[in-house]
């Protein structure tokens, strides 16, 4: 197997315009996760019986094969990207969910109860009080949810919306491995600044898990 | 008996394009920097009388490099009349992508016309270059149309190895039948239920396989396969340089199961105005077979890319100024 | 929707659907093959090194990230280059099978190790026990179920990822899911998903039994 480095700095531009459709992809599809998320991980968390069944729900859906979901909403959303951000959205809640709700139980009942003891409203309770406790678990979750989906990307290349998994295809049908494996690494490499991007994010936005006592 | 169901027609379009719109909308000014472009927002397929290219063009093309090649060649001649082209490539097989035309998320796509025929219509008996012109514009829905066809032609073929050939006597189709149950046959998945596959070398000359082994068209598995032993019957293209290659005896078709082939460019009618009419129909006037079977090495052997190879030879034609 | 179920229904129940090479119970048995195979030779090489690192407590990073490296491979990709590499044989499903377990396993094996409380290990130094006696009988015991979890995990996902052994020319029940995308056939589609997902489901609660007879007689907080 020959890797034709002359390729790389010939493709910067087609390299820069599929990596911008990968990320664009896997990151709608983690926006709406967390839209769909938690509002239904609350919900989950406040009433019991709710629990299993959402958990059990999006724990299903994780045994199923991801190109099946792409080929079976083809009738609903065409063969578009909104088919690719629509299935992966799906797997991130499987994800996001449970650690929202998992974040929540991170919360000390004391905390909720002196936010209540001062006149706060459970609404107001919940994003000032609760899901800013939350965070560090939830943001977790959106670690692995955004990792996650920029992997998934690429199976969507089946119903050619694949972003940098366009390159597997390619590379499959001309018999060409240099074209795979710049699919591969810009997918980790991707995957690595992402996270890191999140980490980051995460610490600017709990300065008080990381507060020195001086 | 199982039925297929239609991939577009089980939900109102209303309802359908809404909740594309949701998603597009909602994710477009998120990402306006890096979108490409949502295609599925423009239009409704249902055609007016007078087509407008103005908005610009989306073609498709299928999962495999020629179809790719032949999506950058209209895209070219089609800039070059002044209309915005995005080529969607390796979308999936016909099945999947004419459904896809139909609904709205492309509007033009290279297709082959015995392949198309049969696909719309499994009884048509045309095999004709110019009666399955006819034909297909008599069972195309309204909104789709195709074009006037190349002179290129690109048919499916039906190829054994020379071991193969000498052992089992092997010159036509209806040769298989000598091996009827010993051989396994290769070939994209879609193939199995197709005329020009397992269906019609069962109907029109009796062939029956031991197994049918879902590959690729054209492509690395079932070249592979073939060159390999795990198939002994591989359906590869006539413009694959890989067949001369290998001296595998492509088995003739004295009963012409495999209709014509030219290339014809099938399009959303709304999208169909006399530019592009024009543009396509020099191109197609151009067009050989074997000057495809060349742009198809290049980028199959010489790993050059598609769109280049397009652009390169258009430019040589002098479809496209330099 | 209704249709398609009812279809599905149809195609799950029909008898010849179940026989022969192409049949559903022949394409169970090689589904369960590559999933088996790649999941145990995924623990063969993920469980050592897994224990190895959580023993000894080098490597920890490598560890907690391996993981999230694990999550962002593209398995597409992954076999592709196999496969382009080394011609058609089941090496590309195999290979990436197992990168796709073995991060899961070292990730979680390491992880149960690390929670064991240092002041039990040192317990056990003290009454006598060697470095591979408390590994053994002390921190192996009480990291099990971290590292059953991972197992589990990696089970889940290799079996609803081996669908890609289709992809190459092969068997197994992804042979519905892209022989049905190709011919435009959702019922096959969603038949092959469902039989993936009722495998994943099933392979999990079986492990899941395992797991609470490896267990049995601990108090129910330490499983």
């Amino acid at each position: 197997m020959t890797i034709e480095w002359g390729w790389f700095p010939d493709h910067i531009d087609e390299m820069t315009r599929l990596t911008a459709d990968h990320l664009s992809t896997a990151l709608s599809a983690v926006f709406f996760g967390l839209l769909i998320a938690l509002p239904l991980a609350v919900i989950a968390h406040r009433f019991r019986p709710l629990r299993g069944f959402v958990l059990g729900l999006s724990n299903i859906l994780y045994t199923i094969p991801s190109i099946a979901l792409f080929v079976l909403l083809l009738p609903v959303t065409g063969l578009t990207r909104t088919t690719a951000v629509v299935g992966i959205t799906a797997y991130t809640l499987v994800v996001l969910v449970r650690n929202t709700v998992e974040g929540l139980d991170t919360v000390p009942a004391k905390a909720r109860e002196a936010s209540t003891a001062m006149g706060a409203k459970p609404l107001r309770t919940l994003f000032t009080v609760e899901l800013p406790l939350a965070l560090p678990v939830i943001m977790a979750g959106v670690r692995v949810a955004t990792v996650m989906s920029i992997s998934l990307v690429s199976v969507a290349s089946a119903i050619g919306q694949g972003g940098l998994g366009q390159l597997f295809i390619d590379g499959f049908q001309r018999d060409f491995p240099t074209l795979v494996i710049a699919g591969v690494a810009l997918t980790l490499l991707l995957a690595l600044v992402a996270d890191a991007v999140l980490v980051t994010v995460q610490w600017l936005a709990t300065p008080w898990t990381h507060k020195r006592g001086a | 008996m199982k039925k297929k169901l239609p991939m577009t027609k089980k939900l109102p379009m209303n309802r359908r394009t809404a909740l594309t719109a949701l998603f597009a909308g909602a994710s477009a000014p998120l990402l306006a920097a890096c979108s490409s472009g949502i295609t599925s927002l423009d239009g409704d397929g249902s055609g007016g009388d007078t087509g407008s290219s103005s908005g610009g063009l989306t073609i498709g093309t299928a999962n495999f490099t020629e179809n790719q090649i032949l999506g950058y060649l209209y895209a070219g001649v089609l800039k070059a009349a002044g209309i915005k082209t995005t080529v969607k490539p390796n979308l999936g097989s016909r099945e999947i992508i004419v459904p896809a035309l139909k609904g709205g998320d492309i509007d033009l796509l290279p297709e082959y016309q015995g392949s198309l025929l049969l696909y719309l219509d499994k009884n048509a008996k045309d095999t004709e270059a110019g009666a399955m012109q006819n034909a297909l514009a008599a069972v195309l829905p309204a909104s789709l149309e195709v074009l006037p066809y190349a002179i290129a032609e690109d048919r499916d073929s039906f190829a054994v190895t020379r071991e193969t050939a000498e052992k089992y006597g092997l010159k036509t189709l209806a040769d298989l039948t000598k091996a009827n149950g010993k051989l396994v046959f290769g070939a994209a998945a879609e193939m199995q239920k197709r005329v020009v596959g397992v269906v019609g070398l069962k109907d029109v000359y009796g062939v029956e396989f031991k197994e049918f082994k879902a590959l690729d068209s054209s492509g690395p598995l079932v070249k592979g396969a073939l060159k390999k032993g795990d198939v002994d019957v591989a359906n590869v293209f006539t413009t694959d340089v890989d067949v001369a290659a290998n001296k595998w005896v492509v088995l003739e078709d004295p009963k012409s199961l495999v209709p014509a082939q030219h290339i014809v460019p099938l399009i959303a009618a709304r999208k169909a105005d006399g530019k592009v009419r024009k543009a396509l129909a020099r191109l197609g006037n151009v067009l050989t077979t074997s000057e495809l079977t060349e742009l198809n090495r290049l980028v199959d052997q010489d790993k050059k890319d598609p769109d280049r190879v397009a652009d390169a030879w258009l430019k040589k034609n002098g479809l496209v100024s330099a | 929707m209704l249709e398609l179920l009812k279809n599905l229904a149809s195609w799950l129940t029909s008898g010849p659907q179940w026989s022969g090479n192409a049949g559903i119970a022949h394409r169970l048995v090689e589904h369960l093959e590559y999933s088996l195979l790649a999941t145990l030779v995924a623990a063969a090489i993920a469980l050592p090194i897994g224990m190895l690192i959580g023993h000894t407590g080098r490597g920890a990073f490598v560890a907690v990230n391996l993981a999230s490296f694990g999550r962002a491979l593209p398995t597409v990709g992954l076999v592709t280059l196999v496969f382009l590499a080394g011609g058609l044989s089941k090496w590309p499903v195999y290979i990436s099978l197992v990168a796709l377990a073995v991060p899961v396993i070292i990730t979680n094996t390491y992880a149960g190790m690390a929670a064991v409380d240092p002041d039990i290990k040192d317990a056990a130094k003290g009454v006598g026990l060697r470095g591979h006696q408390v590994l053994w009988q002390v921190e192996l015991p009480l990291a099990l179920p971290l590292i059953m979890t991972g197992i589990r995990l990696a089970t889940v996902q290799v079996i609803a990822t081996a669908t890609i052994a289709a992809y190459v020319s092969f068997g197994g029940l992804g042979r519905y899911v892209y022989d049905g995308l190709a011919q435009r056939d959702l019922v096959q589609v969603l038949g092959g998903a469902a039989l993936v997902a009722v495998l994943a489901v099933a392979a999990d609660l079986a492990l899941g039994g395992v797991q609470r007879l490896l267990l049995r007689g601990r108090p129910a907080s330490a499983r």
